[in-house]
């Protein structure tokens, strides 16, 4: 048995850190270590001095990123609904009682990279039965073509739910406009045609289950009050059996884009104007600093104390809101910003001025008092995250997912404070150009 | 005459003997109170400052004044300081001040790391007890509830819209019956000097309860309670509410607008609240019948498990919103309160059948009750997953409010004792007292209403086809029942109103 066992300098408890974030060169705060069985599995621990509540995450680290051919988009997402279905050993009505009288927060969500199950519960004596039906789980999920065309039209519903959401239209449209071939094109629900096609998809979700759902593709985490041999024991004994895949995914490479793209979408009733633009960026990265000062630039340019958001939301209220979200991903992904207009007349201006901020960006250092401010924000707003269990290990999950290791979350933090205003200006130069940006508008119908 | 002249001396007597004895008696000022929740050594510190005050107590012709006023205070500037200078002053702080408005009662809510304490309290205070009212923040603020009406919640958000009208069928001339943030028709009416008016008169100290939690120094509390004690004395009577209208049959409001899918919510009033000792044995049936977003739901298993048809289905007893994951978001405290049904959306196709299940499934609970089996599940259910309910700062203060408005010490607690002695046949009880299948109000958003009414009020049968070309005989057969439900309809109680109509105005726009 391979270990990889980490100890962090820093000792802090849930809740009984007390220093300032801002002195450390640690932002995770707490204690963890990492294991890995034979058959690839990596275990991610930490115990906490939480009483009584564990949460237990297991990372499938396939997302919508995995769908590469064509008409399966959405299939990472549909296999997660699958996933409650059971096994021969415990039928699905037996899993479901067995979380039920756990009293647990349970659930599954998928997004572009990685798929992810949560148990959260009270009682560390629960502890063995919970590895023990979620190792069953994922060595031994059973179901068979019936279950599947049941389970394909709830993918639909849940289509439904938020198809009356002019930011999901406004998303899908902007993702498949600025992607030529990476799956990233699609969101991580789906063509809805390719949701229609999902009860037709049996023998599929076998090549999909065989190539993703292995140890090798897959991380535990595990935060709460437990001991961590004792977990281990567990681990070992459940899912030791558990065999490889070895599969190696090939995602396929975006081109790099040469010109401005731009769509449109009609909304059919009334609504607020929406624009988004985006631009083409790196992949996330602790060790190079493009995408972490593309981070602070986001915060500096147009987060709520920055210029143009006070000037377009608050002083001229052109805007309800004005954002830049910038996602960390595996593979190079989207700069986005997004901004709800009062007036679709106000369209072009806030794209104009959009596009100006960032040419400030390029030409104007930004002070070194700002720079400070916007990394003290970082380091309280990930902070708060940590205040439970669940916050712990639902963020530590996201960060995993991208390197398979939680200690890129004081690199990516140790690089924040490296980046200086020339290396914002730099990076701006890099990506903020007018052929590298995609800009999407939807507008509410003939009643506005 | 006698009399006459005995009354004429006696009415002045008693009239008298009142005004002296009133003013011995007379109630001093109910003082400032505070929830505190201190956590030695924890580095945050959470603050809930709530206000008996909500959204019913807005004047009339004056909806969504509350709402108003209250976002000026958390969303606007301070006398001190601007609404850009608070955010600039936030922002390395990572700190920020939300206001919640419910019918009786809003809370204004903020986590702050205990490095910035001080700074953060100093504006926060400033926010709330010498607010700005600034024209540019009530402008900014009153187009975005106005947006919020006219645009957002009508257009895109069909789910809360679906919610939103059966509030409006529950509580129709009752002071919970407009939405929080008021009709289109009463903001734009509102004036700042409204905004001015409302926070005089509500936000004084009998009102408000200061609720602290975490790693605060010893002595912050009596700080906060001495600078809000510059607040005016008073308070605002809890209202006298009249008992909500009950329907008489099924009482249907179809909001008609171009949407490939069906949202469905119904309900009616129930005459039970926290503080009620049925409570808790109402809501074990309520956790097998449609425990929100959870496999436990009877409804989630019948209608999305077995037949795949949305995304989910619930029921409740009470108001609820959701907070942090699944779980309830605490002071939305209320006087009374309603069962309901939220049917998420589904294919307009198959809504005249789920709308029949729901009901038949609902009749089930009520006539045959809660099946053994699944009362031992969902009593065990809830003494487990109510240990997860508070775990933030905020979270734990915030059911400690809660406990309290209901009578409790602490609510959590009391789950943990009483559950374990519930028996089944007090559900059952609790269900037969309680609840009722054939008296409630339906709303409906959808298109093409028309022919979901006249098929309603013929109760066409509506069989529904399935992706699945060999689904369980069983459920089939069950099918065959449900798809012939009868449900009584009478055309007179059945409305088809375009989505934009609602909002305008207060009531229904039928």
């Amino acid at each position: 048995m391979k270990k990889l066992s980490w100890l962090i300098t820093f000792s802090w408890c849930l809740l009984l850190f007390v220093s300032s974030p801002l002195h450390s060169s640690q932002v995770f705060p707490y204690n963890y270590q990492i294991e890995e069985l034979e058959n690839g599995l990596k275990v991610v621990s930490i115990p906490l001095k939480n009483p009584h509540i564990i949460s237990y995450y297991t990372i499938v680290r396939s997302g919508s990123r995995n769908e590469i051919e064509p008409g399966k988009s959405g299939f990472a997402h549909f296999f997660e609904h699958m996933m409650f279905k059971g096994t021969k050993n415990m039928p699905r009505e037996a899993y479901d009682n067995f979380l039920t009288k756990l009293g647990a927060g349970t659930n599954g969500y998928t997004t572009d990279d990685y798929t992810c199950y949560f148990v959260v519960f009270a009682g560390r004596e629960h502890l063995k039965d919970v590895v023990r039906v979620e190792a069953d789980r994922f060595i031994n999920l059973y179901f068979d073509e019936e279950m599947l065309k049941t389970e394909a039209p709830v993918i639909e519903g849940e289509y439904y739910s938020s198809v009356s959401n002019p930011f999901r239209r406004l998303y899908e449209l902007l993702r498949h406009t600025a992607f030529e071939k990476h799956p990233y094109k699609h969101t991580t629900l789906g063509y809805l045609e390719d949701i229609k096609d999902m009860p037709n998809e049996f023998a599929y979700s076998q090549l999909y289950k065989k190539r993703f759902y292995a140890p090798d593709n897959t991380i535990l985490l595990v935060v709460g009050d437990f001991n961590h041999e004792e977990l281990m024991t567990y681990v070992r004994q459940y899912y030791g059996p558990w065999k490889k895949s070895g599969y190696k995914l090939v995602t396929p490479t975006e081109p790099p884009q040469k010109k401005q793209k731009r769509a449109h979408y009609e909304w059919p009733t009334k609504t607020l104007p929406r624009l988004a633009i985006a631009f083409h960026g790196p992949a996330y990265s602790d060790t190079k600093i493009d995408k972490a000062a593309l981070d602070l630039l986001a915060e500096i340019y147009f987060s709520s104390r920055s210029p143009l958001y006070q000037k377009l939301v608050i002083d001229e209220q052109i805007c309800l809101s004005l954002n830049a979200s910038f996602p960390d991903r595996r593979d190079p992904y989207l700069l986005i910003f997004t901004a709800v207009l009062k007036e679709e007349k106000d369209l072009p201006l806030v794209e104009k001025a959009i596009f100006e901020e960032l040419n400030k960006a390029k030409t104007e250092p930004v002070s070194e008092k700002l720079l400070q401010d916007v990394k003290a924000n970082l380091k309280y707003s990930f902070l708060r995250a940590m205040e439970t269990t669940d916050g712990v290990a639902g963020t530590l999950a996201f960060y995993i997912n991208l390197t398979t290791d939680p200690g890129t979350v004081n690199r990516l933090f140790n690089l924040y404070e490296k980046i200086t205003p020339q290396d914002i200006q730099e990076i701006a130069k890099k990506y903020f150009t007018v052929n590298n940006s995609t800009v999407v508008t939807l507008t509410g119908g003939k009643g506005k | 005459m006698k009399s006459i002249y005995r009354r004429l001396i006696i009415i002045p007597l008693i009239l008298g003997l009142s005004i002296v004895f009133s003013a011995c008696v007379k109630k001093s000022p109910p003082p400032l109170r505070t929830e505190l929740l201190p956590v030695d050594g924890n580095p945050f510190v959470s603050f809930r400052i709530l206000l008996k005050v909500g959204s019913a107590h807005d004047p009339i012709g004056k909806e969504g004044l509350c709402y108003l006023t209250l976002s000026m205070l958390a969303n606007g500037g301070s006398q001190t300081l601007s609404y850009k200078e608070i955010q600039n002053k936030f922002y390395p702080m990572a700190a920020s001040l939300r206001v919640q408005v419910d019918k009786e009662m809003s809370v204004f809510t903020g986590t702050i790391h205990i490095d910035n304490l001080e700074k953060y309290y100093q504006i926060l205070k400033e926010m709330l007890l010498n607010p700005g009212f600034r024209e540019e923040d009530f402008i900014r603020l009153k187009t975005n509830q106005l947006n919020f009406l006219e645009k957002t919640l009508v257009n895109n958000m069909d789910e809360q819209f679906g919610q939103e009208i059966l509030n409006l069928m529950l509580y129709e001339d009752h002071p919970y019956g407009h939405h929080e943030a008021g009709t289109v028709e009463s903001v734009r009416k509102l004036t700042l000097e409204d905004v001015k008016n409302f926070y005089r008169t509500h936000f004084v100290q009998g009102n408000i309860i200061i609720g602290l939690a975490g790693g605060y120094p010893a002595d912050f509390p009596d700080k906060v309670v001495a600078d809000f004690s510059q607040l005016p004395e008073g308070e605002t009577p809890q209202l006298q509410l009249p008992p909500p209208r009950q329907p008489q049959g099924l009482e249907i409001m179809i909001a008609e607008k171009k949407t490939p899918a069906t949202a469905i919510s119904m309900g009616f009033p129930i005459q039970i609240t926290k503080a009620d000792d049925d409570f808790f044995a109402l809501w074990i049936a309520q956790a097998h019948f449609g425990e929100h977003r959870q496999h436990l739901s009877w409804l989630f298993q019948k209608i999305r498990e077995e037949r795949g048809q949305n995304y989910g289905d619930y029921a409740y007893i009470e108001h609820f919103v959701q907070g942090r994951d699944k779980f309830p978001e605490p002071n939305h405290c209320r006087q009374q309160q309603y069962f309901s049904i939220w049917i998420r959306p589904l294919a307009n196709s198959n809504r005249h059948f789920v709308l029949r299940q729901a009901i038949r499934e609902l009749k089930k609970l009520v006539e045959e009750g809660v099946p053994a089996e699944r009362f031992e599940l969902a009593r065990e259910y809830l003494l487990n997953y109510t240990k997860l309910y508070a775990q933030t700062l905020g979270e734990r203060l915030g059911w400690q409010m809660d406990s309290h408005y209901y009578g409790y010490e602490d609510f959590l607690a009391e789950v943990q004792k009483r559950l374990p002695k519930i028996t089944h046949e007090q559900v059952n009880q609790a269900v037969r007292k309680y609840l009722n299948f054939e008296n409630m109000y339906i709303a409906i958003i959808t298109e093409d209403a028309q022919s979901l009414k006249e098929a309603l009020v013929a109760n066409t049968p509506s069989p529904i086809t399935y992706a699945n070309p060999n689904m369980p005989p069983e459920i089939l057969q069950e099918d065959l029942i449900i798809q012939n439900f009868p449900l009584k309809v009478n055309p007179d109680k059945i409305w088809i109103v375009p989505a934009t109509a609602f909002f305008q105005r207060v009531g229904l726009p039928r």
